[in-house]
């Protein structure tokens, strides 16, 4: 055998020796689990929150947590494509709303916690709004994350300037005070409607209006008919009103993100946001005493908002190891950790507000006002392929191109078709 | 195995007869035909295949035999696919007027001995090389309601009666993202006109001058005639991109105001990915393929039959 095929022959050992290596070594790190866990993609100070709870559960646990994000369509899609696979994360967040989240739940995908609540105590951890979201599909589909509020944010010096001195408090008020702005040349709201959920959060506030609560579930949520509920008429009525007087020039050309520059910069007294929004008011430069806070006045007492969970996936190896993960995520512990990168209040009830925002606080007083529950954004309680044709509706009775008192029966006559 | 042989100019060189030239080039072909099978043709296809189902996208939702009832609701009750399909018509036709017109004339015009002919050539191809994301982007601020270049400048000339929520208001949207598109597209097309100019015979332009021709004479008798590869590839070209616009549009304004600026493309995508109604979105597509083939074929047939004579 000659010196080269000698060498070839020994090269070619080491590098088997050296794979079964890697192989051995890896089998002995396999001791622990591996945890994976998609989310959407986090804004900065969210990632390092991530990072910040995924490294402090890594050092309580023999567990190694692997956290993948997606922008949201991504994340949608990615969750069809591994339904009824193996190839799934052991933990995904997701809202949840019974358009979103809940369509998981009726594909299966959710891991019903119903054992792991009373193992962990969790009824008892949670606000029972936050908890609310979970249970309405039977069992306990998920752990709740966040309860997000909307209400109106307004510029207390603008509404001083127009003379409106008390807050609305109810619907009529409300049109009062957007009738003294623009007296006083002042835009009353801003929206963006180009992404067209912007725009839905006043037509679902003047349907939960004009309908009241019972009617306007059985519309969203229910087997209500919009074509046959006059309040449903009146609600695009006041959505086309409102289009016509209260919003910002050009708003179904611009995107929610655009239209609220004209809130930051002073250019538009109020905006319909959720407790979100609490960070970028400061993030933007207005001073958080300036800006109050308001439910959108439907006379129902009912408080305008939506769930999201982490949920186990149905098909993970390791329910036990995802459960005492999500039991740390929802700690008090690790809602610290959390702080209010997500909401302004955590729905752990024992957690303390953070005060590093005074308007958490205000939420804080919002939420415990809203005695009667809440309701949710149209485009989670429909499927996505009903809010298309919702957005569509509604932004054909904004251009003028649909009457208002056909919106209804329009909107009925599709989901009879697709239903 | 019977082979013809060639001499010319003293060498001698054997002709392959087709069947034994393609057995030759199959082993190379293999591999690209599998990917493209696999990648183009299959999916197509299927898409095909799956219009004749209804399907929410879950692996564990099985495909349900539907016949052609995503065709009958498409054709029916789809509030929005004749929006898209006449939008879609609209554009192939603006495209190959618009466009193609002001391709043809800047390359004419650029075509002639100027100073700095070569910096306004590549001024005008420049918007060709941006993403179609980017340039929606752009031109979402330009038309911008409050801020936007276009309603500022209408304002700065005492025209601000004048401005307009161009991307919000359903009289003025599509034609808005259309500008977007000649401004991005227009230099695509004058590259390839001006590389079709380089062949017009140069011979043949000076005969025409010593007889006395005109120049729109010369145009219409010697340039057009040379042009007419080019302006084959340019309008095949044309009527393809304009049916598959979907970059733009999505960027600009999502398909709205109210659906109004909806497009074939983007409406499968849309009952696709957005709805979930995955055999809707196979007919959508499969509506568009037709409509393709329905434009290009024959039109590539035509230009065939006019080459041949």
């Amino acid at each position: 055998m000659d010196k080269t095929r000698t060498l070839g022959i020994v090269a070619l050992g080491a590098a088997a020796a050296t794979a079964l290596a890697g192989c051995a070594g890896g089998a002995d790190d396999a001791d622990g689990t591996e945890l994976t866990v998609w989310l959407t993609t986090q804004e900065p100070n969210q990632r390092e929150a991530v990072d910040a709870l995924v490294a402090a559960y890594e050092e309580k646990a023999d567990v190694t947590i692997t956290v993948e994000e997606r922008s949201v369509d991504q994340h949608k899609d990615a969750m069809r494509q591994i339904a009824g696979t193996d190839s799934g994360p052991d933990v995904y967040w997701y809202w949840e709303g019974s358009g979103l989240g809940g369509e998981l739940v009726d594909v299966g995908m959710s891991l019903d916690l119903t054992d792991y609540y009373a193992q962990y105590g969790w009824e008892d951890r949670f606000t029972p709004a936050s908890l609310a979201g979970i249970t309405q599909y039977g069992g306990f589909h998920g752990v709740p994350w966040t309860l997000q509020g909307e209400g109106i944010y307004y510029n207390k010096e603008l509404f001083a300037q127009a003379g409106v001195e008390d807050v609305p408090a109810t619907y009529d008020e409300l049109v009062d005070a957007a009738d003294a702005l623009v007296d006083a040349g002042i835009t009353p709201i801003e929206f963006g409607g180009t992404v067209n959920w912007d725009v839905m959060r006043l037509l679902d506030s003047l349907v939960e209006t004009e309908c009241g609560a019972q009617t306007a579930d059985e519309l969203n949520t229910g087997d209500g008919d919009w074509g046959a509920e006059p309040c449903v008429t009146d609600a695009f009525t006041e959505l086309a009103a409102w289009g016509d007087a209260y919003l910002n020039d050009g708003f179904m050309g611009i995107s929610n993100d655009d239209a609220a520059q004209l809130f930051f910069s002073g250019q538009a007294a109020m905006s319909l946001e959720g407790t979100w929004y609490n960070a970028q008011v400061v993030d933007n430069g207005l001073d958080p005493e300036d800006v109050g806070i308001f439910p959108f006045p439907t006379g129902t007492d009912r408080l305008y908002g939506f769930g999201e969970a982490y949920y186990v996936n149905a098909a993970t190896d390791h329910p036990d190891e995802a459960a005492a993960f999500l039991d740390f995520l929802t700690s008090e512990e690790g809602q610290e950790i959390a702080g209010s990168n997500w909401g302004a209040l955590s729905v752990n009830k024992d957690v303390p507000v953070d005060e590093s925002n005074p308007l958490n606080a205000v939420w804080a007083d919002v939420f415990a006002a809203s005695d009667a529950g809440m309701y949710t954004n149209n485009d989670q309680n429909f499927s996505t392929a009903e809010t298309t044709e919702y957005w569509r509706i509604q932004n054909s009775v904004l251009t003028g191109d649909l009457d208002p008192a056909d919106a209804g029966a329009e909107f009925q006559a599709y989901r009879d078709a697709n239903g | 195995m019977a082979t013809v042989t060639l001499v010319t100019q003293g060498r001698t060189r054997r002709r392959t007869p087709p069947n034994h030239r393609l057995s030759r080039a199959l082993p190379y072909l293999v591999p690209t035909l599998v990917l493209y099978g696999w990648f183009l043709v299959y999916p197509m296809l299927d898409a095909v295949r799956l219009s004749f189902f209804e399907w929410s996208g879950f692996r564990t939702d099985d495909p349900r035999w539907v016949g052609i009832d995503n065709y009958v609701r498409l054709f029916t009750q789809d509030a929005v696919f004749w929006t898209a399909l006449r939008n879609s018509v609209v554009w192939v036709v603006l495209s190959l007027v618009i466009p193609t017109g002001i391709a043809l004339l800047l390359a004419l015009g650029l075509n002639r001995r100027m100073v700095g002919r070569n910096l306004m050539r590549a001024v005008f191809y420049i918007p060709a090389v941006f993403a179609s994301i980017t340039v929606a982007a752009m031109w979402r601020w330009i038309y911008n309601p409050t801020l936007g270049f276009v309603n500022q400048a209408l304002a700065g000339v005492g025209l601000g009666d004048w401005a307009q929520s161009w991307l919000g208001d359903p009289r003025f949207a599509l034609a808005s993202i259309f500008v977007a598109s000649i401004w991005q597209g227009v230099g695509f097309s004058m590259v390839l006109f001006l590389a079709g100019l380089q062949t017009v015979p140069a011979e043949l332009m000076d005969a025409a001058k010593v007889d006395g021709a005109s120049t729109w004479q010369r145009f219409r008798a010697v340039t057009v005639p040379a042009l007419r590869p080019t302006t084959v590839v340019v309008v095949i070209l044309t009527i393809i991109n304009a049916l598959k616009v979907f970059d733009l549009v999505v960027g600009m304004t999502g398909g709205g105001p109210a659906q109004s600026t909806q497009v074939l493309a983007l409406w499968s995508y849309t009952q696709s990915f957005a709805n979930h109604q995955f055999g809707m979105g196979g007919a959508v597509a499969t509506v568009l393929l037709i409509v393709t083939l329905a434009l290009v074929i024959p039109y590539m047939a035509w230009s065939m039959r006019e080459e041949e004579r």
